[in-house]
């Protein structure tokens, strides 16, 4: 295994013993209580609200993972001077920061995987517990196979929003890295209303900005295609295609900038 | 350490390359949603839940609904689509002004293009009324508020008792101006009088402080004063036929006559129209002022 | 082929956000350690020697000058596989044991599994630490991150290391220790680079030493031609001097001071003549008895607070 492939073992060793994986049992806790207190709901809806939550839930608890440990991953080592004898070793810095990263993004895979398994139980179950004549009101199976496209898709946004969080921390606190990436996450969420708004101001100048700011920040609303997913609405392959391309060519471009930076850093 | 020169060019070809991409991508998007499921501009359904939902970023989401709400409106005006709806115009601005009641000018926004007709607005007086009454709720004393729940009435529904009485109440509202009272009154006396209108949209023209309220007061000002100069010219028209016992059949006729120094124009400009066979006046299809508001209509 | 090289080696910092001065670390450092030596990088704190390491390892960039390892420039991937490092006040993972630090580093270098599992073994059994081997290291004191560290410098073993402080934190026992474990590797062929500004350890085991001092470099060589062995004088420690009898010796010139010490000894300086065999049998004769007799030498720190104190100039340049 290669020097990278080490050094994301070892994140994912301390994130494991970090006990960031207790998240996942706070998630399967809250998404079967959620599902049977509204399971008192009137019936039919509850599979949706399922849907939505566990979506929904995936998605927050990841981007918690992402953005928090992200903040860390780099500043931690430099602030603790553990990386002075890190980098004695034959490691090159981009190779540590690859390394990082790709721990955090094991970390990331296996906490979605997990959740996504719980979240799929729970809907089989109700599945199960549904009357047949109920379930054939519902636009698609409650263990719709469809809704992983909607699962990819976040978890191509968590590996960009943890590319971003890393890219902060090569050279910042971690309260202004975390403060940094909500911030460009948010953005990216309202993106299309910052293509429309160009179109609804009379300032040229702010439109131009506006439109600027557009095409630079990731435009993580395109990942969101939870509602699509859950009204059984057919994702093209041609989208998910583009969507995911669109979203490793963003990573690939945070990381080279992350690695330029770390590279030319003194560490004091 | 100086960084190897590729990374430099990789990196600019990366940032052009996911350019390139997101311009790609919007082309994508947005993905079709199914019928009968409101866009997700809305997000939540119930402004209750808004509320309870924004914790203490009432305003903020406001702003953000309100900025959701004028994006519709435009994007439905202008686009092309044969069917185009403003359907969720009402639920936006509800949304909006139950997040932050004091959205002064979501409410103007509303009693203007809620009430306009189709295809410029929404063509629903009733729901820019609802939105104005909600409005007077949690600013009981807003005289404009009251004064454009007046207006509604008087312009979109010819309803002028019920005009009447909010102008009345309007002008009972602290701060309210002079000129409610007499509006009021004139507005029981004489209805669908031009001069009331002309009273109601000048003020509004004066006062506005958002351009689409005061062009909006400009163009009706307009259509009333290109409706004054075809009662005019119809009025010379019936003192040619009383003259020569025939309708003039041009503009050249009447201005032989005497009657009139040149082809008369419209306030834009654009020469009015003749009908050489019964005599009346219009306007040139071709002018923006069209439509005029009904004959019978409030003037 | 040297092992450390440098040539005008020089750092400037940037001090200060709203009016930026340069501060400057290191001032044209040019030094040469060769293969098999136990050099001594001294001086006083803030001289300038951890920053000299920091631009060895490459975690700080030169302002100006170079420095080459082992005969290539500093940073080389390959050199790194064959030199050891220990900073000063090593800190490391602390949810992992030390075992599985020297696993993961060894892991570092493409050492097999069986292999990594060796040399942890060896190593930690080497500097001392036992069955906390398998605790982590949040759990160690300061003493035993120190072994630790020097346990991680030593996984390839390097041909040459660097050590910056390696005594710190250590009690005596520890540090003679360590002082061993260095003569063993330069016994092994090993070259050492160790900073400190203890100079005790300098003087016994190394073969040639630098000096470092506000940056500059204050005198480098070896330490046998910078210090003059010979004896300047002798300090001789009796009982049973009675007052009379020792003021008797000073006004002799036999004895040049004298210091009480508990129990009624004293400790007493004499000059280089009369030779001391002719001043301890005078003072037998008076009734004294003989507790010990120490020659006097230049030590290194004389030589070394002569050099430092000599420096002068402010670090910080002012701009214009």
């Amino acid at each position: 295994m290669s020097v990278i492939g080490h050094v994301a073992v070892n994140v994912f060793k301390e994130s494991v013993r970090d006990k960031i994986l207790y998240n996942l049992v706070v998630f399967a806790v809250l998404l079967i209580s959620a599902s049977y207190l509204i399971g008192e709901l009137t019936a039919g809806q509850d599979v949706k609200i399922i849907k939505d939550l566990g979506l929904a839930s995936i998605s927050i608890f990841g981007l918690l993972i992402a953005i928090f440990i992200g903040i860390g991953l780099v500043w931690k080592e430099v602030e603790k001077r553990s990386i002075y004898t890190l980098l004695a070793k034959p490691i090159r810095r981009q190779e540590f920061l690859l390394g990082k990263y790709f721990g955090l993004v094991l970390t990331l895979v296996i906490n979605v995987a997990v959740m996504t398994a719980a979240f799929y139980l729970v809907l089989a179950y109700m599945q199960a517990e549904t009357p047949p004549n109920i379930r054939a009101a519902w636009p698609a199976p409650a263990t719709d196979p469809a809704m992983l496209k909607a699962v990819a898709l976040i978890m191509l946004e968590l590996l960009l929003v943890t590319a971003i969080a890393l890219f902060f921390s090569t050279f910042s606190s971690p309260f202004l890295s975390a403060m940094m990436t909500m911030a460009v996450w948010v953005i990216g969420h309202f993106n299309q209303d910052l293509r429309d708004y160009g179109a609804t101001i009379s300032s040229p100048v702010a439109a131009a900005l506006a439109k600027g700011v557009y095409y630079v920040v990731p435009n993580f609303a395109a990942f969101d295609v939870k509602l699509q997913v859950v009204h059984a609405q057919a994702i093209p392959l041609r989208y998910l295609l583009l969507t995911s391309l669109y979203g490793a060519t963003y990573v690939a471009l945070v990381l080279l900038a992350a690695a330029i930076i770390f590279s030319r850093r003194d560490f004091k | 350490m100086k960084v190897h020169p590729a990374a430099w060019a990789a990196l600019a070809a990366l940032f052009a390359a996911v350019i390139g991409l997101q311009l790609l991508q919007t082309r994508e998007q947005p993905l079709g949603l199914p019928a009968g499921v409101s866009t997700n501009l809305l997000y939540v359904r119930s402004p209750d839940f808004a509320r309870r939902a924004a914790l203490s970023f009432h305003a903020l989401l406001a702003d953000i609904y309100w900025i959701r709400t004028v994006q519709h409106y435009g994007g439905t005006k202008l686009s092309t689509g044969a069917n185009k709806q403003y359907d969720i115009l009402y639920p936006l601005l509800d949304l909006t002004t139950s997040l932050d009641p004091y959205f002064d000018v979501a409410y103007k926004f509303g009693s203007v293009f809620l009430a306009e007709e189709y295809p410029s607005g929404a063509g629903r007086p009733d729901q820019a009324i609802a939105i104005l009454k909600k409005g007077l709720q949690a600013q009981p004393q807003k005289w404009e508020i009251a004064q454009e729940l007046g207006f509604v009435y008087y312009w979109w529904l010819a309803d002028y008792d019920n005009a009447a009485m909010w102008f009345n109440r309007a002008a009972d509202m602290t701060k309210a101006p002079d000129w409610l009272r007499p509006l009021a009154a004139v507005t029981l006396a004489q209805g669908g009088n031009r001069t009331s209108s002309r009273t109601l949209w000048t003020e509004i023209e004066r006062t506005a402080d958002a351009d689409w309220l005061r062009d909006q007061a400009t163009f009706r000002l307009k259509q009333l004063d290109a409706m004054d100069g075809i009662d005019f010219v119809e009025r010379i028209v019936q003192q040619y036929r009383a003259r020569t016992g025939m309708f003039p059949t041009s503009w050249a006729d009447l201005i032989r006559a005497g009657l009139l120094r040149g082809v008369p124009p419209d306030p834009t400009g654009t020469p009015f129209r003749l009908d050489p066979a019964t005599g009346s006046v219009s306007l040139d299809p071709a002018s923006s002022l069209n439509p005029l508001p009904n004959r019978e209509h409030p003037l | 082929m040297d092992a450390i090289r440098t040539e005008a080696l020089t750092k400037h910092y940037t001090v200060g956000f709203w009016r930026p001065r340069p501060y400057l670390a290191l001032d044209g450092l040019t030094l040469q350690v060769g293969q098999g030596e136990v050099f001594g990088f001294l001086g006083p704190n803030g001289a300038g020697k951890t920053t000299t390491l920091k631009l060895l390892m490459q975690l700080i960039y030169p302002t100006s000058g170079r420095a080459e390892i082992l005969g290539k420039p500093v940073g080389d991937v390959g050199v790194k596989r064959r030199i050891g490092y220990l900073p000063e006040q090593p800190y490391f993972y602390d949810y992992l044991t030390a075992e599985e630090l020297l696993e993961y580093f060894a892991a570092l270098f493409g050492f097999a599994a069986g292999e990594r599992r060796r040399r942890t073994a060896a190593l930690l059994d080497e500097v001392g630490i036992g069955a906390e081997r398998r605790l982590p290291l949040r759990k160690f004191s300061k003493g035993m991150l120190q072994r630790v560290g020097i346990a991680q410098a030593l996984i390839n073993e390097p041909e040459l290391v660097f050590l910056d402080e390696p005594m710190s934190g250590l009690d005596p026992l520890g540090r003679r220790e360590i002082r061993q474990l260095i003569l063993r590797l330069r016994d092994r062929g090993c070259t050492v680079f160790f900073s400190s500004h203890v100079l005790a350890d300098a003087e016994t085991l190394c073969s040639r030493v630098a000096i470092l001092a506000k940056g500059r470099l204050a005198a480098e060589g070896r330490l046998s031609d910078m210090i003059a062995f010979e004896i300047r004088g002798w300090e001789l420690v009796v009982s049973g001097l009675t007052e009379s009898a020792l003021k008797e010796m000073q006004e002799h010139g036999l004895v040049r001071g004298a210091t009480r010490l508990a129990e009624g000894r004293y400790a007493l300086e004499l000059p280089l003549t009369p030779r001391p065999e002719e001043t301890t049998a005078a003072l037998v004769a008076r009734g004294a008895a003989l507790v010990s007799l120490t020659p006097v030498r230049d030590t290194l720190e004389d030589f070394f607070v002569r050099q430092v104190s000599g420096s002068t100039g402010s670090r910080f340049r002012e701009t214009a």
